[in-house]
């Protein structure tokens, strides 16, 4: 379990995190999504002491990580790919960390065979690529057995093995009753991998819910396609259903069931060429919360770029979401 | 990379309870040592500076005029030929500290470290601990194998010299404890400044730099300040020198790397990592 509570860091003029409370609970894969910038690597350097918080207060299991009688036991922590000195070789240094809290030198040797570094592991640091930097990473948040995962970014240069042997093993974690807080840019992987999502945008929570309801705030809609289209879509006008055309023969429909659209179908006579109902992915749900929190935006052309400078987000938009509410 | 990494283990971990994993700082100690051991800097570093020792020894005894070897005593030989490596030898475990801290903050090390030892304070101390003893007992192995060159050429030379003589072995074990509180200096330097460079050009100034400038200025009060600097002070510990008693000196030395050490250890608790 990890809380936090208003938890802020100020860089002098510039706020990185901004009174930012939430709770991570063990037995799930939480996922912390946000544009870069948002504040997601600040928070979790502030969950392990990292980072000192200007303001506010970060608990792992009760009590700030570094009160812990054994805190490699309590937070195994991923921050960023090759922590290591580039000169020592990756046992080396798991000897080294393991060292500090007495872990025995067999536990290095586990961690080296379920990361799968043991033809590299003599080998120095320095040389390793980044999917080989990211598994010494992993096998050192290993290493102390720990009651929560902290991992930033796992996949970032991983092989398709390697993502799919990190989404296992971190599930695997969760189902055992252990805390994860994974972050990640691939919206498909945390999709698969996590149970709820924290989003965050400079600063703030913006969203903090299970994956469903995330993904349910989408729009979904109704894809239909007839040769006598028009007559379908004039039966289904009402004040409340939306209807673009797309096609000549084709409508997309929201704010009905296709189930009602195939039972119009049927009392008018028509036949229907299709009828998909179309759920929004995570990432639709992420791109339409962050829409207004990107800070470092990419622009293409000048209407983008006017789009772009439309102004810094509204604050109402950000306070107004809380914990489980959805805009 | 050229080896191909096998395929990772299946998602299932071990669990086989750890035995009881505490951090400790004897813990802390053990880890210090396997990173002061296990990079090259340091196996390098130690090399060069008995190859120092020796070399500077053997060059001192070879072309000092027999004149003065007749005029010093034997005991005043010996220290200096043993000792005179130091001179240069400083310079190396001074970079040496530096780097010890410093390689973890370029690299990123350090934030590893950290949240293994979020206490943070005990890792400065257990790193300030490591590579104090082992610089000692490498500088006096160092000193040693000097003397002992160095004896056998005075021999030829018709000087004999011994290392049972209350003059001799305490100049050479003074030797090897001023490298180790020179280098302390440098490394608290390394880890007040977090950057290699910096570090390294900090702990030069003190030693090179600031006594020259000081040697420009000729008033009473300057010349005393210079015999507080650390190289001066040094030499009451490891060349026949009479300004401080060996005790004296220890604790003058002492004294800069506290005035190092505070500040360090405070901005170590204070700054993000």
């Amino acid at each position: 379990m990890i809380e936090a509570t208003t938890l802020t860091k100020r860089y002098g003029a510039k706020t990185a995190v901004d009174g930012v409370s939430f709770a991570v609970r063990p037995g799930l894969v939480t996922g912390f999504l946000g544009p870069n910038g948002a504040g997601k690597s600040t928070t979790m350097r502030m969950i392990v002491g990292l980072d000192r918080p200007t303001s506010g207060r970060v608990t792992v299991n009760g009590m700030p990580y570094a009160e812990h009688r054994s805190p490699l036991h309590e937070v195994g922590a991923l921050l960023e790919a090759k922590a290591v000195h580039t000169g020592r070789s990756a046992r080396n240094h798991l000897r080294a960390l393991a060292a500090t809290h007495g872990i025995p030198r067999r536990r290095v040797d586990e961690v080296i065979d379920l990361t799968g570094l043991h033809s590299v592991a003599g080998r120095r640091v320095g040389g390793f690529s980044l999917g080989m930097g990211q598994r010494l990473g992993i096998a050192a948040a290993l290493l102390g057995d720990p009651a929560t995962l902290i991992l930033d970014e796992p996949v970032n240069g991983l092989d398709p093995e390697g993502v799919l042997w990190v989404r296992g093993f971190v599930r695997q974690f969760a189902a055992e009753g252990r805390t994860v807080l994974l972050s990640s840019h691939l919206m498909s992987e945390m999709a698969l991998t996590a149970d709820h999502i924290i989003v965050i945008g400079k600063g703030r929570v913006i969203a903090d819910a299970p994956v469903g309801d995330i993904v349910g705030s989408t729009k979904t809609f109704v894809r239909v396609r007839s040769p006598r289209i028009d007559e379908i879509a004039r039966r289904l006008g009402q004040p409340d259903v939306e209807v673009t055309s797309t096609a000549a023969d084709t409508i997309e429909v929201r704010g009905v069931t296709a189930e009602v659209i195939g039972d119009a179908a049927l009392q008018l006579g028509v036949a229907l060429h299709e009828l998909t109902e179309i759920t929004g992915s995570l990432e639709d749900a992420y791109m339409d919360l962050t829409r207004d929190e990107v800070e470092y935006r990419t622009t293409v052309g000048a209407s983008a770029a006017s789009g772009a400078s439309a102004g810094p987000s509204a604050p109402s938009a950000a306070s107004a979401s809380t914990e489980g509410a959805l805009r | 990379m050229t080896a191909t990494v096998t395929g990772p283990a299946v998602a299932r971990l071990s669990h086989q309870p750890l035995p009881e994993a505490r951090l400790s700082f004897g813990g802390v100690l053990k880890s210090e040592w396997i990173k002061l051991t296990t990079v090259r800097s340091t196996v390098w570093a130690y090399a060069i500076i008995v190859l120092i020792q020796l070399g500077m020894g053997a060059v001192i005894v070879l072309s000092q005029p027999a004149e003065y070897l007749a005029q010093s005593t034997p005991a005043d030989v010996a220290i200096m030929s043993a000792s005179l490596g130091v001179m240069l030898n400083q310079l190396v475990i001074s970079v040496l500290g530096v780097l010890v801290i410093t390689g973890e903050y370029g690299t990123g090390q350090i934030r590893s470290s950290l949240t293994a030892v979020p206490r943070r304070l005990p890792v400065l101390w257990a790193k300030a601990i490591v590579f104090a003893v082992a610089s000692f007992v490498v500088g006096l192995v160092a000193v040693l194998a000097a003397f002992a060159l160095n004896a056998v050429l005075l021999q030829s030379r018709g000087v004999s010299v011994t290392l049972f003589d209350a003059e001799v072995w305490p100049h050479l074990v003074g030797a090897a404890g001023y490298l180790a509180l020179v280098g302390l200096i440098a490394f608290f330097l390394g880890a007040l400044i977090r950057h290699t460079a910096g570090g390294i050009a900090a702990a030069m100034g003190l030693l090179l730099v600031v006594p020259s400038v000081l040697g420009f200025i000729s008033a009473e009060w300057v010349t005393v300040l210079g015999q507080w600097l650390p190289m001066s002070v040094g030499q009451n510990l490891f060349f026949p020198a009479d300004v401080f008693q060996p005790w004296q000196a220890i604790l003058v030395m002492l004294g800069w790397i506290a005035v190092v050490a505070v500040p360090a250890a405070i901005l170590l608790k204070r700054r993000d990592a």
